[in-house]
């Protein structure tokens, strides 16, 4: 009898994966031993479906849906004739693929079946796969969460791909490319090296300077070795600290490496509103004085009918929203009511909501009737609008402003009647797309200054959680700088390191340890 | 050569005599009934006296089984107990009714706070302990525990039924069965077993079966356990040869005194057994080239070193530092054992070269160059389970009511393995009454990292207690264990004693009103400058100052706070450890990272 249970005990104990998991919730983890299975391909009819198993008996399910073949060689297509274990009947002629792990996506074993896209046969094939015993249909984002529990990802990467999944331009693909590479993982595991290593020779100090005859003078200044680390042969009585307090606080190493980290988290913090307008879309506003042709702008841009054009001012009220792609940057685009005074509440509604929207914009198209620009509304929009958005200074997180003249074909052939100074601006007519390429191109340019042009610019922070934690870093950097207490500093350098961390994975006090024990000569 | 004297033979029943029919089966018993307990904890060191004690104080019928009722509380390795995060341990214990941190303060012969000039969160307390006086002392606890039995007796196998289908786990323990045959039934079942896993020692090239030098390992339980499907690591450790006292010539050497005054373990002690003039000194001496010569020229003759087995990297033989860190001068302790012991232990000297090659070693340090080796270093190498295979009541997933604790999970040291015998005591006796098993937290206390560290992450080496790898090191504070862990472990687990669980509470109220009182004492800065004139107040702020605000200067403390305004201030200075507690509660800077880590943690 005790045999028996010994097995079933020893069954349930065996796998070093399975104890890695959190077992006081209870339930078993997912994904623990279970190998999953899903349509990896769109829903729908489609020429081609894509299949995917990962875990231990995916190699079994492939050889069980094409018996009696043997497994096809490793990471080649095979063509194969898939039938149901069960009666036998064909399902599909498919290409097959072996990825044995680890090197695989996930990590583990894993199967890609290139089946034709009718339903009939996707879901025959599904449920096939459903009758293998060990075999059970994914959870969403379960290929990726074991990528990432094996290693195969970062956090950063797996964000990335997400945005892969979901990115519907161009810019936003390339984005998402280059987030998959994990720069922005490596930009921060630079950062988060740099501030585990400060960390580690501060908890040194701590944790074994007076209790286990830490060998070193570790907060000496002038390292060679960077951070108070100093790799020449000394002896610190220990117990009686020989070194003060302040000899370690104002370590000039020190102090010069997280003033750099300071500096480049600042830089890249600057960058942050950018990479979420690529990821969610730029706020472009149309915005002027009445019956300038705002709405026939949105309407052109967005080839498709948003707003009513009509002779009469004061035809759009509301603001009227519409994403639009525009030169590959994604942008949410908004007609809004002509700004003018005196008129009836419900228009009055109207301006004040284009004034709120205008506060949004990170880019303003500003429109004015070329034929008109000596009218006191013109004037007035110049004076008010236009100047105000101009006098900001130009950095990067400020809003934008193109001056657009529409109308150009009511002009003289002399061009620019008699009227006020005005700022760069471009010629257009909404009505024969006169100027139209003039104004797409400089559309473009200023989208891009909006977004980042991802092809070329650093890595770009494409999610409010990358700038929460950077800017948790730096917070806790400046009370690094206070701080009298080593104890406090190590506090304020823990919480900088944990708020990196969360972005790039990682963190545990074993980094740090290692750190120790390769350094230092601790040991009683 | 060792073996099974005394198995069987009862060698101190408890109170619990005249309840029980347990107190009939001695040895010489023809038939006896085979005898039932709550809960049985099997080993006797400082996992098994902390479990034991701590399941009688919850209040179960409670048996230790241990080889040897003499070596009850032996210190097996350094004579010392404490130290910067082993320290914290230590008062978490005791927080929770343990024994080490009051035994400690019966047996120390060298006081020393560490980490002083750092910040009250990472204050180490430590101590020379006087190894006879602790086992002594030790013995003399356990043995006069309540509802504790002691039977001398070596474990062969576990007695197994069938699983309770409430709980997870492939079957249940219901008893044990010792090497003579006879079994003992249990509820619940701690397993402390240290290094006697299938232990051995080395000494150069020299190999033999033992749980500690002089004891015999434990092989059948071994095989029990690996045959029940737990996964089994090795691990390995080691310790230094003692040297005669007499043979050292202490005059050469740098001297180093204890505190004065000494500042005890336990909350419940204001100070200590000894004065800090009748304690023994340490010494430091440091090794030299000679030293490296004899190592690398004996490489081949020592076959600890070159093995892969783990070792703690944070407690390496003189061996792995000379291989790891060539041409430095390391340093050696020397250390006292006892008041009246011949012995000295140098500390930083672990090594496992032959016996005579240790001799001709220590005598090329300055100040042992006419040393004796009285019993030579060597090196322990044991299996461990790993942890990941029990829960954070340190039940294990596999077998219902079996406990681990200490070394047998992985850990190294006497504070850690202390820490997991109180919690496995106290979940052993909960899991007989039904009740929820008593869980620290990582929040709550050091014993909460160590458990979730252990449990969740597994450890490849002797883990150790770091203050480095507490997240919330700032709160969790040796000052402040009481409050986090006494009131917590009278109710939820009952292994707290009233007169310390009431100590608690006044503490806590007091600490309450102090700063409530603190409050509502409000000066100009000018007054206060008069007041205090020692302390920098700043005299430009027009607004009156509180007493709170002034006791966060660096240069004030409760005293001179006192000083300045008596009456209400004066009563909570009569309480030495009232008056710190307040002025670290206070402490500024503490309060603004607190906040800084508090809004860290909250956005995860």
């Amino acid at each position: 009898m005790w045999r028996g249970l010994w097995t079933l005990a020893a069954q349930a104990a065996r796998g070093p994966r399975r104890l890695c998991t959190r077992r006081s919730s209870g339930a078993p983890a997912p994904g623990s031993g279970a190998t999953i299975f899903a349509l990896s391909s769109g829903q729908g009819r489609c020429g081609i479906a894509v299949i995917r198993t990962s875990g231990p008996a995916s190699g079994h399910a492939l050889r069980i849906l094409t018996a009696p073949r043997d497994l096809p060689p490793a990471r080649h297509a095979s063509l194969r004739l898939l039938s149901d274990p069960r009666s036998g009947e064909p399902l599909d002629r498919a290409l097959v693929l072996w990825f044995p792990g680890p090197q695989s996506f996930t990590g583990e074993d894993c199967v890609e079946f290139h089946v034709h896209g009718g339903p009939a046969v996707v879901s025959g094939v599904l449920q096939a796969l459903g009758s293998v015993p060990g075999l059970r249909p994914a959870e969403a984002g379960e290929f990726t969460r074991r990528a990432f529990a094996n290693g195969k990802l970062n956090l950063t990467e797996v964000e990335g791909l997400a945005d892969l999944i979901h990115a519907e331009t161009e810019a936003q693909r390339r984005q998402a490319l280059r987030q998959l590479d994990g720069e922005l993982g490596h930009l921060c595991r630079g950062w988060a090296e740099t501030l585990t290593k400060a960390l580690a020779h501060v908890e040194a100090y701590i944790d074994f300077g007076e209790d286990d005859n830490l060998e070193e003078g570790v907060l000496e200044q002038g390292g060679s070795t960077g951070w108070w680390g100093r790799k020449t042969p000394r002896i610190s009585s220990q117990r009686l600290p020989s070194l003060s307090l302040s000899a370690c606080l104002l370590s000039p190493t020190a102090d010069i490496e997280v003033r750099a980290l300071e500096v480049a988290l600042g830089a890249h913090l600057r960058d942050a509103r950018r990479g979420q307008r690529l990821r969610s879309g730029a706020h472009v506003v149309v915005t002027g004085p009445p019956n300038a042709g705002k709405s026939s702008l949105v309407n052109l841009l967005s080839r498709k009918p948003v707003s009513i054009v009509s002779p009469e001012p004061g035809t759009t009220r509301d603001v009227l929203e519409t994403p639009v792609d525009l030169a590959g940057f994604p942008v949410l685009l908004s007609d809004t009511a002509g700004l003018r005074e005196g008129v009836g509440p419900v228009e009055q509604e109207g301006v004040r909501r284009a004034r709120e929207r205008l506060e949004q914009a990170d880019l303003i198209l500003a429109m004015l009737d070329a034929s008109d620009l000596a009218s006191p509304s013109s004037c007035n929009f110049l004076a008010t609008v236009v100047a105000s958005v101009g006098a900001q200074s130009p950095s990067d997180s400020s809003q934008r402003l193109l001056l657009v003249l529409n109308k150009s074909d009511l002009l003289s052939p002399e061009g620019l009647g008699p009227g006020p100074d005005l700022p760069p601006h471009l010629l257009l007519s909404c009505l024969t797309g006169e100027g139209l390429d003039g104004f797409l191109e400089a559309l473009r340019k200023e989208l891009a200054a909006v977004c980042g042009d991802p092809s070329t610019d650093p890595p770009l922070l494409t999610r409010a959680r990358h700038q929460h934690h950077l800017q948790g870093c730096l917070d806790a950097l400046g009370h690094y700088k206070q701080s009298k207490d080593l104890a406090l500093v190590a506090e304020a350098l823990r919480v900088a390191r944990g708020h990196l961390t969360r972005l790039t994975g990682g963190g545990g006090t074993e980094e740090i340890l290692d750190i120790i024990f390769r350094d230092f000569c601790v040991g009683k | 050569m060792f073996y099974f004297r005394g198995c069987g033979r009862w060698v101190a029943a408890s109170f619990t005599k005249q309840q029980f029919p347990l107190a009939r089966l001695s040895s010489d018993s023809a038939a006896p009934r085979t005898p039932h307990f709550d809960v049985i904890v099997i080993g006797g060191g400082h996992a098994g006296t902390e479990a034991a004690t701590a399941a009688a104080r919850c209040g179960s019928r409670t048996l230790l089984l241990t080889h040897r009722v003499d070596t009850i509380g032996q210190m097996s390795c350094n004579p010392s107990f404490g130290g910067i995060g082993k320290g914290h341990l230590m008062r978490e214990v005791d927080a929770l009714d343990g024994l080490c941190s009051r035994i400690c303060d019966q047996s120390g012969v060298h006081y020393k706070v560490l980490n002083r000039r750092k910040g009250p969160a990472v204050w180490g307390l430590r101590a020379q302990i006087d190894r006879k006086l602790y086992k002594q002392n030790m013995q003399k606890e356990v043995l006069n525990t309540p509802l504790l039995t002691v039977q001398e007796g070596a474990v062969e196998d576990l007695i197994l039924t069938e699983p309770e289908p409430e709980h997870t786990g492939k079957c249940r323990v219901s008893g044990v069965v010792l090497v003579d045959g006879s079994t003992v039934y249990a509820e619940s079942v701690i397993l402390t077993t240290g290094t006697f896993l299938r232990g051995m020692i080395v000494i150069g090239l020299e190999t033999h079966p033992a749980g500690r030098l002089g004891d015999q390992p434990s092989i059948g339980l071994a095989q029990t356990l690996e045959k029940l499907g737990f996964v089994v690591g090795r691990l390995k450790t080691g310790t230094p040869p003692r040297i005669a006292k007499e043979s050292i010539n202490f005059s050469i050497l740098n001297k180093h005194t204890p505190d004065n005054p000494s500042i005890p373990f336990s909350f419940t002690n204001e100070t200590v057994w000894i004065k800090p003039e009748d304690q023994l000194p340490c010494y430091l001496t440091h090794t030299n080239p000679k030293v490296d010569e004899i190592v690398l020229k004996n490489l081949h003759l020592n076959s600890h070193v070159k093995e892969t087995t783990r070792g703690p990297r944070y407690c390496p033989s003189i061996e792995s530092k000379v291989l790891r860190f060539p041409n430095r001068l390391h340093q050696v302790w020397l250390e006292p054992e006892g008041m009246d012991s011949d012995l000295i232990y140098p500390q930083g000297l672990s090594m496992t070269l032959p016996a005579e090659l240790q001799e001709k070693m220590i005598t090329c340090i300055r100040g042992l160059e006419k040393a004796k080796v009285i019993q030579p270093g060597y090196g322990v190498q044991y299996d461990y389970l790993d942890p990941r295979q029990i829960t954070p009541s340190l039940e294990t997933h596999l077998v219902q009511r079996l406990f681990f604790a200490g070394q047998i999970n992985g850990t190294t040291g006497y504070e850690e393995a202390a820490a997991q015998g109180v919690i496995a005591g106290i979940n052993a006796s909960l899991r007989v009454s039904r009740k929820p098993p008593f869980v620290v937290s990582r929040t709550e206390g050091y014993i909460g990292v160590l458990i979730d560290d252990l449990t969740t992450l597994g450890t490849s080496e002797p883990y150790r207690m770091f203050t480095s790898r507490v997240e919330f090191r700032l709160s969790l504070r040796p000052d402040n264990a009481d409050s986090r862990l006494t009131l917590r472990g009278y109710k939820d687990a009952g292994c707290v004693s009233q007169q310390r669980y009431e100590r608690a509470c006044w503490m806590k109220s007091s600490l309450e009103e102090g700063i409530s009182v603190l409050k509502s004492i409000e000066f100009s800065s000018s007054k206060w400058k008069n007041l205090i004139p020692e302390a920098s107040i700043s005299t430009s702020r027009s607004l009156p100052v509180r007493a709170l605000d002034v006791l966060k200067y660096e240069e004030v403390d409760m005293d001179s706070l006192a000083k300045a305004v008596p009456e209400p201030l004066k009563k909570y200075t009569k309480c030495r450890e009232l008056a710190e507690r307040l002025k670290i509660e206070e402490l500024p800077c503490e309060r603004q990272i607190l906040a800084l880590l508090s809004q860290f943690y909250s956005h995860l």
